[in-house]
């Protein structure tokens, strides 16, 4: 970096000792002409150090703060700016104009160039003159309408044709016309551009040219054909094919066999050897006949462990031993908020306002509970007591079905319970 | 007396599932362990206590029958009545000062907040 530099060669010389070299005949003009030259390097550097450079004078306070506890650099500094090597610093900060002029400089020309090249370039490279050519010509674009409409104006004229070949001699005719339009010369435009195009080939101007027209010609041909034999073509031959399915492990699989970022101990990377044999096996394993080798497992056994008499305690230990065992800690946040949800701690979503109280059973069974008043008195102020109480309970959300029979049934038993003493009254 | 309480604590807090972060073995102090006991009773007499009292407050039924009711209230047990509960500080059990939506006091609560451990808390400030 050309800016350190000349502070390193500034402060360079550690062992260079000010006192010493103090001129001795430092008289006043001298002394006048480095402050007038301190002053024109001053007044020069903010010219030169503006903008861009005030890093650098920041680095230069920075060097100088840092570097502040050392007198001796400080003697430097001094001595630099009232005697030691005032001729120096001017050239040094002179340099640094100059660089910087020069750096600004270059800047300004390739702004210059580039604008009079944009200028001058488009008008006479031929390069220019074929990208405007394609694009001023217009795409066509087919959409199924129009391929419909396409269609039906080929049926037609196959319609029309059969019934001019049922007349006779029309065949000729039609050939004839294939033949007109085959020899049909290219569109102009097409023809400029494949020359311009084969013009800014280094070599092989002319044969290039000739290429380019015959690729055109045949792909006029093509769509000529494709624009009469219509889709029939298109799906007979698509209905042949078929769709070579590579499942996504498979594909990883492969991409992640041909690089091996394995390292072996001198530090150089494990090459995969032929893995084709194990990806042989791997597909032959599932595909392929069965060779019934080996015998299933019997019916008998099967039914037995159908069998077997539900999970004890200590199955259920067993169980939740293995998995409190397995489980990993979570991953990322996802699988965070999944094992929250396991545990019932987060909602599940979209939120089900019904999450926990949905019992199955409809609102005729929340709201019609006078069937279940058939064991009281029919008359009195117990019976009164119940339809309020029912009445409450039917206007209830909170409290299932199960709950408010519940309800009812202690009612019940409390009234029972009471029978002999209401008599007493 | 004591200890057998003492065990019950224990067994009723050492429920905790091994999970890394901050756990509490045991509650704060006993007025809390108190005040848990009688959350729980009161979670257990709720639903007769509810229908007792509707016995109770009615102008239908004849009032000998509200009278039983009352001497059966109030045979029930003394913690089962949820005016006993206390909303105590989740983390000091303190009493006083404790806002409800964080069942935190005041102080805690001032310094989670402080520390950025409480989601959505800001200084106020206009």
């Amino acid at each position: 970096m050309w800016r350190f530099t000349a502070f390193e060669a500034l402060l360079g010389p550690e062992d260079y000792n000010p006192d010493v070299t103090l001129p001795v005949h430092s008289s006043g003009a001298g002394r006048n002409a480095v402050a007038r030259n301190a002053r024109r390097s001053s007044r020069s550097r903010p010219a030169a150090l503006k903008g861009r450079r005030g890093c650098e004078r920041r680095a230069e306070g920075a060097m100088w703060g840092r570097l502040c506890g050392s007198g001796r650099i400080l003697l430097l500094a001094g001595a630099a700016r009232h005697c030691g090597r005032p001729h120096r610093t001017q050239k040094l900060f002179s340099t640094s104009s100059v660089l910087s002029a020069t750096e600004d400089e270059p800047t300004a020309p390739t702004d210059s160039t580039t604008k009079v090249a944009s200028k001058e370039g488009a008008a006479e490279t031929p390069k220019q003159k074929l990208l405007k050519m394609i694009g001023d010509m217009k795409v066509e674009v087919t959409t199924k309408r129009k391929f419909q409409q396409l269609k039906e104006q080929e049926i037609k004229k196959q319609a029309t044709n059969k019934q001019e070949g049922l007349h006779g001699g029309s065949s000729t005719f039609q050939n004839s016309a294939e033949d007109v339009q085959r020899s049909k010369p290219l569109n102009p435009e097409l023809v400029q551009a494949a020359s311009a195009v084969a013009s800014s080939f280094p070599h092989n101007k002319e044969q290039a040219e000739s290429e380019l027209l015959a690729q055109l010609r045949r792909h006029e041909e093509t769509t000529d054909k494709q624009r009469r034999g219509g889709t029939i073509n298109i799906c007979n031959v698509i209905s042949e094919m078929t769709v070579k399915r590579q499942s996504p492990a498979q594909r990883g699989v492969r991409i992640s066999n041909r690089i091996s970022l394995e390292m072996d101990e001198d530090g150089q990377r494990i090459k995969p050897g032929r893995p084709s044999s194990h990806s042989d096996s791997g597909r032959s394993l599932k595909a392929g006949k069965r060779l019934n080798i080996f015998t299933k497992a019997s019916p008998e056994t099967e039914n037995a462990l159908k069998t077997v008499s539900s999970p004890t305690i200590w199955d259920l230990e067993f169980a939740k031993e293995i998995a409190a065992v397995t489980e990993q800690p979570p991953r990322n946040g996802f699988e965070e908020m999944i094992q929250w949800t396991k545990e019932g701690i987060l909602w599940e979503f979209p939120i089900d306002n019904e999450a926990g109280m949905d019992d199955g059973a409809e609102f005729h069974e929340h709201i019609f509970l006078e069937k279940h008043l058939k064991d009281f008195p029919k008359q009195g102020p117990i019976r009164h007591f119940m339809e309020l109480v029912i009445c409450g309970l039917s206007k209830n959300p909170y409290l299932s079905v199960k709950q408010k029979i519940e309800h009812i049934e202690w009612f019940r038993n409390y009234f029972e319970e009471k029978k002999e003493f209401l008599q007493e009254i | 007396m004591a200890a057998s309480a003492l065990c019950w604590a224990l067994r009723v807090a050492r429920q905790v599932l091994p999970c890394p972060s901050q756990t509490r073995s045991y509650y704060v102090d006993w007025r809390m362990l108190r005040d848990v006991k009688r959350r729980k009773l009161a979670y257990e007499y709720a639903d007769e206590r509810l229908r007792i009292n509707a016995i109770r407050k009615n102008t239908i039924l004849p009032k000998e029958l509200q009278e039983v009711a009352d001497r059966e209230i109030a045979a029930l047990p003394r913690d089962s009545c949820p005016v006993r509960i206390r909303n105590r500080c989740v983390l000091t059990s303190r009493p006083r000062g404790v806002k409800r939506r964080w069942r935190l006091s005041r102080i805690v609560f001032r310094h989670f907040a402080d520390h950025a451990q409480m989601s959505g808390i800001q200084r106020a400030m206009w």
